[in-house]
């Protein structure tokens, strides 16, 4: 194929460099500087979709991010599709593969051609709205073909192959845009000596300099962004991000930044870089200089391929050097779209004629236009396009002078492109995600940024500053601004100047009238994406949606992935005049976060797969890993969760484990849990406070186990604490409530008692931690220290020693969370694992046996020992735990919880209790969150007792055991409870002890 | 109490004092020993360096930095001056960082934990406390002239020379764990990381310096020298 539509000179492309592309199944060739959208328009492809509702023939109608139809799905292969991309900013290269996403099945059999008349009635306004509300059922069906038939993409069904990353910015100005105005802010700002951010979205920065012949002091004006960006690349504080869309801005000048690194290079990003990168940007000020977006009048038919935005016209002209058609018609409601007619006069095309909807209009610009020879519709407007697949023709009559209603007969123009321009509106959709309202300016004939609520400075466009020399001086003058604000005192550039044409007063004209009423002409487009028609507002409006934000979910307008960039204000506009009201009453939707569609992956960045979250390990993890452990995540650390032997099932490990461990002596891996180092005078007193039982009598060389509840007597976290010295103590807590106790404890030292003289420090890492426990602990013990007595009434049970093991200097303290006679080991972590492997060398005679976390439950359940977080659920109290030994009353400061658990809840009657179940069938083992009922038959909602929050196969006991909260459960021993199961089952327990062996404690104590 | 226990007591303070190191010959492991620590291929010219400053002393000090005899105290032990807020100070063989108003951490030579926190008590008095961690955190070290970029991708904290001098010392997130991060020279960075992290940390630091050409192991005097300039990168990437 060739490039029908390529010029043979201008435009910012390399002719040197051709680049073979396919799209849609075909072949084509671009040049180097191309984009997407501008080599399809060279190679003269109309239709690059079809529409959502409607399935019509779409064509490129702009240049820029607001373009609604060349919205593409890129990928060669499987593993590196890309849903949303938009085909004007997209850069093409050598493979790159290109699918319409709308147009299902296919862009040129027209499926829905026929269809779509009967599939357009099923799909009126208020469809959303109204499937949404009814039947709920049915949407997942609507969704699947919607989804297909509208356009949307489609993430890979395989592995992404690309990466991405994130980089965290910090800046004294950001500068969001690199147009004429961000780039004369950018060197007031860089040349005061602040650090500079400037981001531009496009491929290359300049903006609209890129594609205007206007020259700047005489030169063009391309020129100055080279020299321009030359400066500004120079400065060590400033950092240029081209390809880099600035998406979101969030509360406290923090911005997301999207940058495309290798999209514009190959299909897949070279091997170690990311294929693109989300910027975090924190920065002191914030000027926007985003620029506008031409707005298209609103007529008949104005979705044919070949009806396109008139600075679009120019810029594919200009910077990408293709004409995108023969024969254009003009129409205009301002003397700047006049330029559009005169690029393409110069380009060698016809320019059939300039229909301006203004009746009484001289200046410069018309003066130019009739000089030119070109054909001047004074107080007309296109109403209507002819044409399929391609305009072939533009109906064209007189209009009143307010644009209100068609006035004359109408005539066919013969054309192929049909360029239209309702003026501008400001890009302003960053400032909108600061929460600021968008005003109306009639000046401007458009919203344009409120008041501001964050460091932010606007200009340019965006502010409504619309010509080149007011936008360079004030670019210059608020990137001083910016600069001196945030602490670089600075002036303003001297910036270059163009010869400007005065502009006669443009009209506010968004939708052009018809011959018939709306509602009967032929559509008349607002939204491509959503297939909006100027007829569908006017119907909602009549159907009592008034507020614009109930127009916009009424008929779905400005819901597709450009977020209505294009039609919004025309469909404001629209709706504001079938209610008779003003725009500014009628009010604007508001944009959030993100700009343009973001990929999942820049989203995620690098924390994803293994480095998805922090995995914390022990100093024995590598062991566990060599003895084929499964782990389980506790935390963020991996346990080891039981230590499968080849063949084993997991409850024949879990057997094997428990059996072991009360037969001769097993290990366990306790270093996760946390260990908190309390040092100082008040210590003990502190630890009395936030501790429901009693410290003050604890002596050195003791540990004691601890219940800690929060402020309404709940129960959040256990654990032993050794007394090391008169004032310093050890606190160990469960392994996922370390921080949050840490934070707990620090939290009521420096609120509540900053006079208490104790420092409390994580030592949780510190030390390796490891617990032998049987029958054989004591001698497997012995045989690695020479310096410790361990005579059992030497070293007692609740006692702790130092000394060394292994030949490393160690505490040992004597305490249990089997039942069993008990040793933890604790070492200077970088010894853990030589103690580790020294336990195992003389345990092998013993039968040392690892075991992990699910057998330490069941082990602890077997004599009835809680674990917080589990058996309680911070609804439970010391007293439903059956634990009033561990809440002493009379301490002479109080605890925190003593208050809380006094309340008149929790000393009533019939609370939920911890106590143990055993299912009559001692080989079911019931689920965790099993609900309890008195009687199974009683008809429906039965009234629920509690649920089981642990339950067990216990081995030693050949039998299930389980624990549960029950209704006055304490009170209830030996009485009979159902479990109404899922499945259909009712399984029948009984309400025993929680403690099913052992229960006078005789194992622990030899 | 037995009298082994009463001899591990500090009198003053009344607070548990031990020699964790053995004595006798017994390995230690540091928290990323499992790791290969030396590149099998090393790039042409490396943007990083990182490797592992292992099995150093670590001890957190905790005291009233407005009390002239916790000062002093500190001063007279280690030889450095008690830094200011965000700051550090350093001998050839001892480093001490501000980490919060009341806490600081003091790094030095491994097998001096014990007699370093000997003669801090000896130093000091009154309400303050030592911890010896050492077994509970390592330090990474980070040099060449990407590794602020690796920061940058690493950590929320503004990393660039006008916020973060040589000296400075920051405690701040790192990826989704967290680091004390202080800065040793130009392009030189220690990392202070916490033991069950330090795996998920030295993955995360090598994926992130992947782009930059990683070389695992610390620079030598040649290449140092030729580092220490480093000519700037096109800002324009791509």
């Amino acid at each position: 194929m060739t490039q029908t539509n390529r010029l043979n000179t201008g435009g910012r492309i390399d002719r040197s460099q051709p680049v073979t592309f396919q799209f849609n199944g075909q072949s084509y060739q671009g040049y180097r500087g191309d984009t997407l959208a501008s080599a399809l328009l060279a190679n003269g492809v109309d239709v690059v979709g079809r529409s959502f509702k409607y399935s019509r023939p779409r064509g490129i109608v702009a240049a820029g991010a607001e373009e609604p139809n060349a919205v593409f799905q890129l990928g060669a292969t499987e593993a590196t599709q890309v849903p949303n991309v938009r085909a004007t900013q997209q850069d093409i290269f050598d493979g790159l593969v290109a699918q319409p996403t709308s147009g299902w099945p296919n862009l040129n059999f027209d499926f829905m051609g026929t269809f779509s008349k009967v599939f357009g009635r099923m799909l009126p306004p208020g469809f959303y709205y109204k499937t949404f509300m009814f039947p709920q059922a049915a949407w997942e069906t609507y969704e699947k073909y919607i989804r297909k038939a509208a356009g949307l993409g489609r993430s890979p069904r395989v592995k992404d192959a690309d990466t991405y990353d994130h980089m965290n910015q910090h800046t004294d100005v950001l500068i969001v845009g690199a147009g004429p105005t961000g780039l004369a802010a950018a060197l007031s700002a860089a040349r005061a000596g602040a650090r500079v951010i400037l981001a531009d979205e496009q491929a290359e920065m300049g903006g609209s300099l890129l594609a205007t012949r206007d020259q700047l002091d005489g030169q063009a004006a391309a020129d100055w962004v080279k020299a321009t960006l030359d400066e500004l690349a120079g400065y060590d504080h400033v950092q240029l991000l081209p390809r880099s869309t600035v998406n979101g801005y969030h509360d406290h000048n923090f911005l997301t930044i999207h940058q495309r690194r290798t999209d514009h290079l190959a299909d897949k990003a070279p091997d170690n870089i990311s294929r693109q990168r989300l910027h975090r940007v924190r920065a002191k000020w914030v000027l926007l200089a985003t620029g506008a977006h031409e707005r298209p009048l609103v007529y008949g038919n104005n979705d044919v391929p070949g009806c396109m935005v008139a600075s679009a016209v120019s810029t594919y002209i200009n910077q990408y050097a293709v004409a995108p058609g023969r024969r254009l018609v003009l129409m205009t409601s301002n003397d700047y779209a006049y330029r559009t007619a005169f690029d393409w006069q110069d380009a060698g095309r016809e320019v059939v004629a300039i229909v301006d909807s203004r009746h009484d209009v001289s200046g410069r610009y018309q003066e130019e236009a009739r000089r030119r020879g070109i054909k001047l519709l004074l107080g007309q407007g296109v109403i209507e396009a002819r044409g399929n697949k391609r305009v072939d023709g533009a109906v064209v009559a007189q209009l009143d002078p307010t644009g209100d209603k068609v006035v004359g007969g109408g005539r066919v123009l013969d054309c192929d492109t049909i360029a239209t321009s309702g003026g501008w509106s400001p890009a302003l959709h960053l400032s909108c995600h600061t929460g600021s309202r968008p005003v109306w300016d009639d000046e401007v004939i458009g919203f344009v940024p409120g008041k501001t609520v964050q460091q932010q400075l606007v200009a340019g466009a965006v502010a409504g500053t619309f010509t080149l020399n007011e936008c360079l001086k004030e670019g210059a003058q608020k990137g001083a601004e910016a600069a001196a604000l945030a602490g670089f005192p600075s002036q303003a550039v001297k910036t270059p100047s163009t010869e400007h044409w005065p502009e006669a007063k443009p009209m506010a004209l968004f939708c052009v009238p018809h011959k018939k009423r709306n509602s009967r002409a032929p559509k008349q487009f607002v939204d491509f994406q959503t297939d909006v028609t100027a007829a569908a507002i006017e119907l909602a409006t009549r159907e009592g949606f008034e507020s614009i934000e109930h127009v916009k979910r009424y008929t779905a307008m400005g819901f597709g992935t450009d977020q209505g960039k294009l039609g919004n204000i025309n469909g404001m506009a629209i709706a504001a005049k079938s209610m008779n009201k003003t725009i500014p009453e009628t009010g604007t939707t508001i944009f959030r976060p993100n700009y343009t569609p973001v990929t999942f992956g820049a989203i995620a960045g690098r924390h994803c797969r293994d480095l998805f979250d922090p995995m914390r390990y022990s100093a024995m993890h590598e062991w566990h890993v060599k003895q084929g452990a499964e782990f389980e995540d506790v935390g963020q650390w991996k346990r080891p969760w039981y230590f499968p032997k080849p063949g084993e099932t997991m409850q024949q490990a879990l057997d094997r484990e428990c059996l072991a461990t009360r037969e001769s002596v097993g290990i366990l891996d306790a270093s996760t849990l946390g260990k908190i180092d309390i040092q100082g005078k008040d210590a003990r007193e502190f630890l009395g406070r936030v501790y429901t039982n009693a410290w003050a009598k604890l002596p050195v060389g003791k540990c004691r186990y601890g219940l800690m509840c929060h402020e309404d007597g709940m129960v959040f976290d256990d654990g032993v604490t050794s007394c090391m010295g008169e004032n310093h103590f050890v606190m160990t807590t469960t392994t996922g409530g370390a921080a949050g106790v840490l934070e707990w404890l620090e939290f009521y030292h420096q609120t509540e008692w900053p006079e208490m003289e104790v420092y409390m420090n994580t030592v949780t890492d510190h030390w390796a931690t490891m617990t032998i426990a049987g029958p054989n602990a004591r001698k497997l013990l012995s045989e690695l220290t020479d310096d410790i007595n361990l005579d059992r009434d030497s070293f007692k049970f609740m006692d702790w020693r130092q000394g060394t093991v292994a030949g490393v200097p160690a505490r040992v303290f004597r305490i249990s969370f089997t039942g069993e006679l008990s040793y933890e080991i604790n070492v200077q972590a970088n010894y853990g694992l030589h103690v580790w492997e020294k336990l195992f060398e003389h345990g092998a005679k013993y039968n040392l046996t690892p075991y992990g976390t699910e057998t330490m439950h069941i082990l602890r359940a077997e004599k009835g020992f809680i674990i917080a977080g589990q058996d309680t659920d911070g609804s439970v109290h010391p007293y439903d735990l059956g634990m009033s030994w561990a809440v002493k009353e009379d301490k002479p400061y109080s605890f925190i919880g003593k208050r809380g658990m006094k309340r008149e809840d929790c000393v009533r009657d019939y609370r939920k209790q911890l106590v143990g179940l055993k299912t009559k069938d001692p080989s079911i083992v019931l689920p965790e969150g099993a609900q309890a009922v008195d009687d199974p038959n009683h008809p429906i909602p039965v009234p629920m007792l509690g649920h089981i929050t642990s339950s067990y196969y216990s081995a030693n006991l050949g039998r299930s055991i389980a624990l549960g909260v029950v209704k006055g459960g304490h009170d209830r021993m030996g009485e009979t409870v159902y479990y109404p199961l899922t499945d259909g089952r009712v399984v029948e327990a009984e309400i025993c002890s929680t403690i099913f062996l052992d229960p006078k404690g005789e194992r622990q104590n030899v | 109490m037995s009298e082994v226990i009463n001899k591990t007591v500090d009198e003053a303070t009344q607070v548990a004092i031990m020699d964790q190191c053995p004595t006798a010959d017994v390995p230690a492991r540091s928290p990323l020993a499992h790791q290969d620590q030396s590149s099998k291929v090393a790039p042409q010219n490396p943007g990083v360096f990182l490797w592992e400053d292992a099995l150093k002393t670590h001890l957190v000090l905790r005291g009233d930095a407005n009390n002239a005899d916790f000062r002093q105290g500190i001063e007279a032990a280690t030889g450095l001056d008690l830094p200011e807020a965000l700051q550090s100070t350093q001998s050839d063989d001892w480093a001490l960082g501000w980490i919060a108003p009341d806490e600081w951490l003091l790094t030095g030579p491994g097998d001096q934990a014990f007699a370093m926190e000997t003669t801090l008590r000896k130093h000091l008095s009154g309400h303050y406390a030592v911890i010896n961690v050492s077994g509970g955190q390592t330090l990474v070290r980070l040099a060449g002239p990407e590794a602020r970029s690796v920061l940058m991708k690493s950590c929320p904290y503004d990393v660039h020379d006008r916020n973060f001098p040589i000296g400075k010392i920051v405690n701040t997130v790192l990826a989704k764990s967290q680091a004390t991060i202080r800065r040793l020279g130009e392009n030189d960075w220690e990392l202070v990381v916490r033991r069950s992290f330090a795996d998920y940390i030295w993955r995360w630091l090598m994926d992130a310096s992947g782009e930059y050409g990683l070389h695992l192991g610390q620079p030598d005097a040649a290449t140092a020298a030729r580092q220490s300039n480093p000519s700037r990168a096109n800002p324009v990437e791509g």
